[in-house]
């Protein structure tokens, strides 16, 4: 038996790996992403206060840690039985779309971008955001700017940049100051300004490069309010493979829809519908789902991202267009958010009382993916159940079959080049996998490939 | 000077807060080299002569202490960066469970699994228990906070780099917060989503469970001053860690107790959660476990049953 191992997977949020097992003749016979930890959210929040899960949850991943505090304080207005009052719910979105903002910059300017704007064969030791900032230190810094206005926006309005705290059952705990209102409304320009530009560099990036890499065809599912593109506010749609429309769910009845089951070799579960049918969701997801972002300028990338790949795509690599389109529709509404008077308005806390429902699904879409938060409590709202659905577990088989795909293509000889082990890592980098989040059922990942010779 | 950051069982949020030096991270890397840190570079393995190793998370697995150890004989100065390397982080609440009850959850007690699902085996195993970073290595520095904060970072991160001491603030959080005392009257300890605190005053003298009296500053009370009561995600102020009869339970209730000439007996009933309320972030620490008058070996006994 032959082992070739490149460990970690990089550039990723976590910890994972790749295993490639090869034939006697050395071709690929399988592979598949493996994620090697796993943390126990699930289980370790039985027994606490179903107050405290906004404030636990976002631990389980600090890049994405909004949605799961904005899930859970959805989840846990449903059990107290209230709705945040008009400018608790615009600060709760303003909170997600300070996230989108500062998640989709890190990934698409600091993880993605140097495969694409060094290429993926420059050497490893430079093919990063510090190569970057050498080559193209007008990208670099500009990527600083608009990662930290998304997570100004985030602190100004969450109370911390990392973590989240504000939001509580019922709304948010602190108002938007006008002092701070105004000079986020500055930097919200900017970064808008950022945005636009950046598009003639994400339109190109994909140019010359083999969209059909990594392919699986799969269904979708992603937030929307009534066709317009939303993350904190609408049912999740559902698509088929062939792209007909499913269904919808908002609450409890995701679990009519969605079943997961696990595999010996990672600790991370796999999603899928329950006839059958696997499903990714995400920035692809969501921009096949839609009919418009709803603001000016995304609207005008998306028509010409549909031009390019249609209305249903699968092509895993166009995940980096359709990242770059919500980055700019997230500017666009931080500048919207941040011009509306009532975004100052005192109103920010509906007072909660006792326990009116045993249970609470918040369901909001987190930058990767839909992400459920599903509670039940006992009368005191002691949390006596817990179901987190994460998005990578939900893109997990399509990065497992995307990763065969390229080993397919990229093993020579039963060898695998450094830069060849960058393409297939690529390929998983496009879903921009979370393993943090992936492993909040017990633990974090970097991404390790590891080639095994049956013999 | 060579820099690495290495990731355990944690959120990556410690190498987020980082990146969170903004414009700073520019004149950090024209002074030193980040030869290792998987989440934003392609280096696999961390190489021979660091001189500062940030270790984030905790230790929950195989592969966590296996990184650990090759990390610190890799690196001359290895620093615990943020709460989970310091106190096992909010990992350390998997230790409320045994493995085969926290694995048996996830893959086959949860709504969307089906009761017969596989629990892997073709992975790191699982330790028996969590770990702090210190608790298994030697370490040099630690850093806390989950994540520890932007401001704090830019002090120490150029002088580490620069090879520089510096004096820092070792007070708790109290002592950054705006509150102030203001009557306490009728005291009884309110959940955290009962009433509406006022802005004023001091929101343990309103009832409501907060930290900052126990917990190491450095975050500029940002919780209270947005009305959030303190969870400690700090970790434990330098009282409680310097004193081996002090422990954050036993504070809270001596303080309370000051506070509302309630006997500290009945204090203690009062109390709900305090597994997720008090030790949220230091269960998974020898250190704090040891405290001759900590709770969490009781809390973890309890509930692993």
């Amino acid at each position: 038996m032959k082992e070739i191992t490149i460990s970690p997977v990089t550039r990723i949020e976590g910890h994972a790996g790749v295993r490639i097992f090869l034939n006697d003749r050395g071709e690929v016979d399988s592979a598949h992403f493996q994620v090697v930890e796993l943390r126990g959210f699930e289980k370790f929040l039985i027994g606490a206060a179903i107050e405290e899960a906004p404030r636990i949850t976002p631990r389980i991943c600090g890049i994405c840690p909004s949605a799961h505090h904005l899930a859970a304080a959805k989840a846990t207005d449903q059990i107290f039985g209230v709705e945040p009052p008009a400018t608790g719910k615009k600060l709760r979105e303003l909170l997600n779309v300070g996230q989108f903002v500062h998640s989709h910059a890190l990934h698409f300017f600091m993880l993605a971008a140097p495969d694409f704007i060094l290429g993926h064969d420059c050497p490893a030791e430079s093919r990063n955001v510090i190569g970057l900032a050498r080559q193209s230190p007008e990208i670099a810094k500009k990527a600083i700017a608009v990662r930290k206005f998304g997570q100004r926006l985030t602190e100004a309005v969450g109370g911390k940049p990392i973590h989240p705290a504000n939001a509580l059952p019922g709304g948010m705990s602190a108002p938007l100051t006008e002092g701070k209102r105004a000079e986020l409304a500055v930097m919200a320009d900017e970064a808008l300004g950022i945005a636009r530009e950046g598009w003639d560099l994400a339109r190109n990036l994909l140019d010359g490069v083999d969209t059909e890499i990594g392919a699986v065809r799969t269904g979708f599912v992603g937030m929307t309010n009534q066709g317009v593109y939303s993350t904190y506010d609408g049912s999740a749609a559902m698509l088929g493979p062939d792209g007909g429309r499913v269904g919808s769910f908002s609450g409890p009845e995701y679990t009519n829809f969605i079943e997961e089951y696990s595999e010996d070799w990672s600790y991370l579960k796999f999603a899928r519908f329950k006839g059958g049918d696997y499903y990714r969701v995400g920035p692809l997801a969501r921009l096949n789902i839609v009919e418009k972002m709803g603001t000016e300028h995304a609207d005008a990338a998306l028509a010409e991202y549909r031009e390019r790949f249609g209305t249903g795509t699968q092509a895993a690599l166009a995940y980096h267009l359709a990242r770059y389109i919500e980055f700019i529709a997230s500017c666009e509404r931080a500048v919207q958010l941040l011009s509306d008077p009532g975004i100052t308005a005192p109103d920010i806390r509906t007072p909660v009382g006792a326990v009116v429902n045993r249970r609470g699904v918040g369901i909001v879409e987190a930058p990767r993916g839909t992400l459920i938060h599903d509670y039940t409590v006992n009368e005191a709202g002691i949390i006596e159940r817990c179901n987190l659905i994460v998005a990578t577990c939900q893109n997990n088989y399509a990065m497992d079959r995307g990763v065969e795909d390229m080993a397919r293509r990229v093993v020579e000889n039963g060898a695998l080049t450094e830069a060849a082990a960058n393409r297939i890592e690529m390929i998983i980098r496009a879903y921009d996998p979370c393993i943090s989040c992936a492993t909040h059922a017990i633990g974090k990942m970097p991404l390790k490939i590891e080639c095994v010779r049956r013999t | 000077m060579k820099i690495a950051i290495e990731e355990l069982a944690g959120c990556s949020g410690c190498t987020i807060a980082v990146l969170d030096l903004h414009e700073m991270l520019l004149d950090v890397v024209a002074e030193a080299e980040i030869v290792y840190s998987p989440v934003i570079m392609d280096v696999k393995e961390p190489p021979e002569g660091i001189d500062i190793a940030f270790v984030t998370g905790a230790v929950r697995n195989e592969e966590n202490r296996e990184r650990l150890e090759k990390i610190r004989k890799r690196a001359k100065t290895l620093v615990a960066l943020g709460t989970c390397a310091c106190y096992g982080g909010i990992s350390g609440l998997s230790m409320l469970n045994s493995n085969v009850d926290l694995f048996s959850c996830v893959y086959r007690e949860v709504e969307t699994v089906k009761p017969d699902g596989v629990i892997p085996t073709d992975v790191p195993p699982f330790l028996y228990r969590a770990f702090a970073v210190g608790d298994l290595v030697k370490v040099d520095y630690y850093v806390t906070g989950c994540p520890p904060k932007e401001a704090f970072l830019k002090k120490i991160i150029p002088a580490m780099v620069a090879g520089d001491t510096l004096e820092l603030s070792r007070k708790s959080v109290c002592s950054e917060c705006d509150r102030i005392m203001g009557p306490v009257e009728n005291w009884t300890l309110k959940r955290r989503h009962e009433g509406v605190p006022d802005r004023e005053h001091c929101l343990l003298g309103q009832g409501y469970l907060c930290l900052g009296s126990v917990t190491f500053g450095r975050c500029a009370a940002t919780c209270p001053k947005n009305n959030i009561p303190c969870h400690g995600c700090n970790g434990p102020s330098l009282d409680i860690l310097r004193e081996p009869c002090r422990d954050i339970h036993g504070m809270m209730v001596r303080r309370i107790s000051d506070l509302t000439d309630k006997p500290q007996k009945e204090v203690e009933k009062e109390f709900y959660d305090v597994a997720h309320t008090m030790y949220a972030f230091t269960i998974g620490s020898l250190i704090m476990e040891d405290k001759e008058t900590s709770k969490i070996r009781d809390l973890v006994k309890e509930r692993s049953k």
